[in-house]
């Protein structure tokens, strides 16, 4: 056995060109295959990481989407409102708690500083349901919300560009935006500052400010009871699918259909997710075969000259003793062989490739994650092509007459 | 002593080309004896070639027995002709046959891995055989850092590595000048004395010089056996 592969090192070696050429397409084909999937795998534990941010138990309620068909499809508005919040906090046992939410982007400003931030009209569940933590201050309270209390929770990037070292709690900040034809600028005071969040799937905290339901209703927005989104939670992750079609109970009693409101929830874009992941993953690994199998075509090829070329000496060792099964085992190990450096060689570079994508995107924060699984299938695929295409020419070698052999020249 | 290493009975040959077959050895029977020197002789096209393929077990008879150290070839498998190639038969080609990507010691050597013999009695045995034939000095070589000559010799030295009864040369100084083959047959004769069995397969007539019998062959028939004494 030993001889066999001091045999075959020493017969690859002896043509180093052709060698490397020929294991050009596996290794091509491998490198592809762990950078791509390298970065695939990094993406979706990134996007994994950010959908989990959300929380499990988590439900919003969106209006539906109308058209789609001809016509650009767009948000159903105005379909959602505080009676549904309502209903829903009474009717749906395994809800725990539920806020509306009234979103907008607007400008915002105190003395010479000002910014765009997105406000969030909400009622206090919202802190729970989202796990908004406070730096300093406090957070909304009902009574804020009873006596329509022009007060605001700020953001921790918000609070850091308009107030900077400045002491924010107590201060006035103006909130100004356009509805309709008419304008309005409204003074709102800080009472508390949230620590930095990070993205919560949709929401970002850390841009926004946090302001009543019941003044944004009245005083900004005039909205009457109008509401964007719904946000809820379930009392445990496990009942938070039950939690939904209860939800979906009352939705649907008051709409007669399903069309005008959707659900988001960690469990539904994980499953949209790893649906697209499949798909992409799938189609990834065709590519990846089709460029193993063009290079096993390859790896075929080149052997077949080298049996050609060989036919003299295989002829030789047929006189001197060596058995067929001797050749044929020669030439598959060879080709193994070949293909084997070859994913060894794909490999590396693939782990290259993928740390320098890493290097050169790391504006984007993009993660790229080479896995063991896919190092072993790389090894494991292209070892078999090298047996599964060495095969053939191995055969051929092996069948061939020693005394036409001999005569070859 | 009269112990028969080769034994032909009524050999044929046919090569079927399509539509026409090509008798090459019409019904051949003689038995070279152990210990014997036989020059087997015939011009191009007698058939001699074809003889020597089947004595040295690389083809096959189209019908008819052929005995190798009392053997019958004719029921044996592929691998079963490859061990018996390997253990009683020594080849030595006319144009050497060495494999150009090994060293001399390597090609001496490879016999013996296909016998499976362990690495240091094998390398042992390859030194002492290049030694024998006067090549002690170029061990490490590649055939193509060789003269015609010295090749022919790792070539002999192969063909002894595992010490089979029968030499079995095919023009072994054709491809060589006088005295390089002088050399050569030096040491065939060397080996005869030695009690190994030679078989040279010839059409050069100042070989009758060196054997102790000849075969004659012409047309696929045996023409005559001589004993050549005057050594």
């Amino acid at each position: 056995m030993s001889e066999i592969i001091i045999e075959s090192i020493r017969s690859l070696m002896s043509n180093k060109l052709r060698t490397f050429l020929s294991m050009l397409g596996i290794i091509i084909g491998v490198t592809a295959v762990i950078t791509v999937v390298s970065i695939g795998q990094g993406t979706t534990e990134n996007v994994t990481s950010r959908i989990a941010s959300l929380g499990s138990n988590v439900i919003i309620v969106m209006p539906g989407i109308s058209g789609g068909s001809g016509r650009a499809a767009t948000q159903l508005s105005d379909i959602l409102s505080v009676s549904d919040v309502e209903k829903i906090r009474q009717m749906c046992p395994n809800v725990s708690k539920v806020a509306p939410i009234l979103q907008r982007s607007s400008n915002i400003g105190y003395e010479n500083q000002n910014t765009v931030a997105t406000i969030m009209a909400s009622t206090p569940e919202i802190f729970d349901i989202l796990n908004l933590e406070i730096s300093k201050g406090r957070k909304l309270t009902y009574e804020d919300e009873e006596n329509f209390e022009n007060v605001v929770i700020l953001g921790y990037d918000v609070a850091q560009e308009i107030f900077g070292d400045e002491e924010p709690l107590g201060k006035n900040i103006y909130i100004s935006l356009n509805i309709g034809n008419s304008s309005i600028k409204k003074l709102f005071k800080v009472v508390g500052i949230m620590k930095k969040l990070g993205s919560k799937l949709m929401y970002r905290p850390d841009d926004s400010i946090i302001i009543p339901f019941s003044s944004a209703d009245e005083r900004i927005f005039y909205s009457q009871g109008k509401v964007n989104s719904i946000i809820a939670s379930a009392d445990s992750s496990e009942n938070s699918q039950i939690a939904m079609i209860q939800i979906d109970q009352v939705l649907y009693d008051r709409f007669d259909t399903a069309d005008k409101y959707r659900f988001i929830s960690q469990e539904s874009i994980m499953e949209t997710l790893q649906e697209t992941t499949a798909i992409l993953s799938f189609f990834l690994g065709a590519i990846a075969a089709i460029s193993l199998i063009v290079g096993g075509i390859g790896i075929m090829n080149i052997m077949l000259v080298s049996v050609t070329e060989r036919t003299r000496e295989i002829g030789v060792k047929l006189a001197i003793g060596a058995t067929r099964k001797r050749i044929l085992w020669e030439f598959i190990f060879e080709s193994v062989l070949l293909t084997f450096i070859a994913g060894v060689i794909g490999i590396l570079l693939g782990i290259g490739f993928s740390k320098l994508t890493e290097i050169l995107a790391s504006d984007f924060n993009l993660k790229t994650s080479v896995s063991w699984q896919s190092i072993a299938i790389a090894f494991g695929a292209s070892t078999l092509i090298g047996l599964f295409f060495g095969i053939y020419p191995a055969s051929k070698a092996s069948k061939l007459d020693p005394v036409e052999a001999l005569r070859y020249e | 002593m009269n112990q028969k290493v080769v034994e032909f009975i009524n050999v044929k040959k046919i090569y079927d080309m399509g539509e026409v077959k090509v008798e090459a050895l019409k019904g051949i029977s003689f038995e070279i004896l152990k210990g014997d020197y036989v020059i087997i002789m015939g011009p191009s096209g007698s058939g001699k070639s074809t003889l020597l393929h089947i004595m040295g077990c690389l083809d096959r008879p189209t019908s008819g027995k052929v005995l190798i150290d009392g053997e019958d070839t004719s029921k044996m498998n592929d691998s079963k002709l490859a061990r018996l190639r390997n253990q009683k038969i020594g080849f030595v080609f006319q144009s050497f046959n060495l494999l150009s990507k090994l060293t001399a010691l390597e090609n001496v050597e490879l016999p013996m891995i296909y016998a499976g013999i362990e690495k240091r009695k094998r390398k042992k045995r390859a030194i002492e055989l290049l030694e024998m034939v006067g090549l002690g000095d170029r061990l490490n070589h590649r055939p193509n850092q060789l003269s015609g000559g010295q090749q022919q010799r790792v070539a002999i030295a192969r063909a002894l590595a595992n010490d089979p009864p029968i030499i079995l040369a095919d023009e072994p100084t054709g491809n060589l000048d006088t005295k390089s083959g002088e050399e050569i047959l030096k040491i065939f004769k060397m080996l005869h004395e030695s009690g190994k069995t030679i078989i040279v397969v010839t059409h050069d007539p100042d070989m009758i010089h060196e054997g102790k019998t000849l075969i004659k062959i012409k047309d696929g028939l045996i023409e005559g056996v001589e004993v050549l004494e005057f050594v």
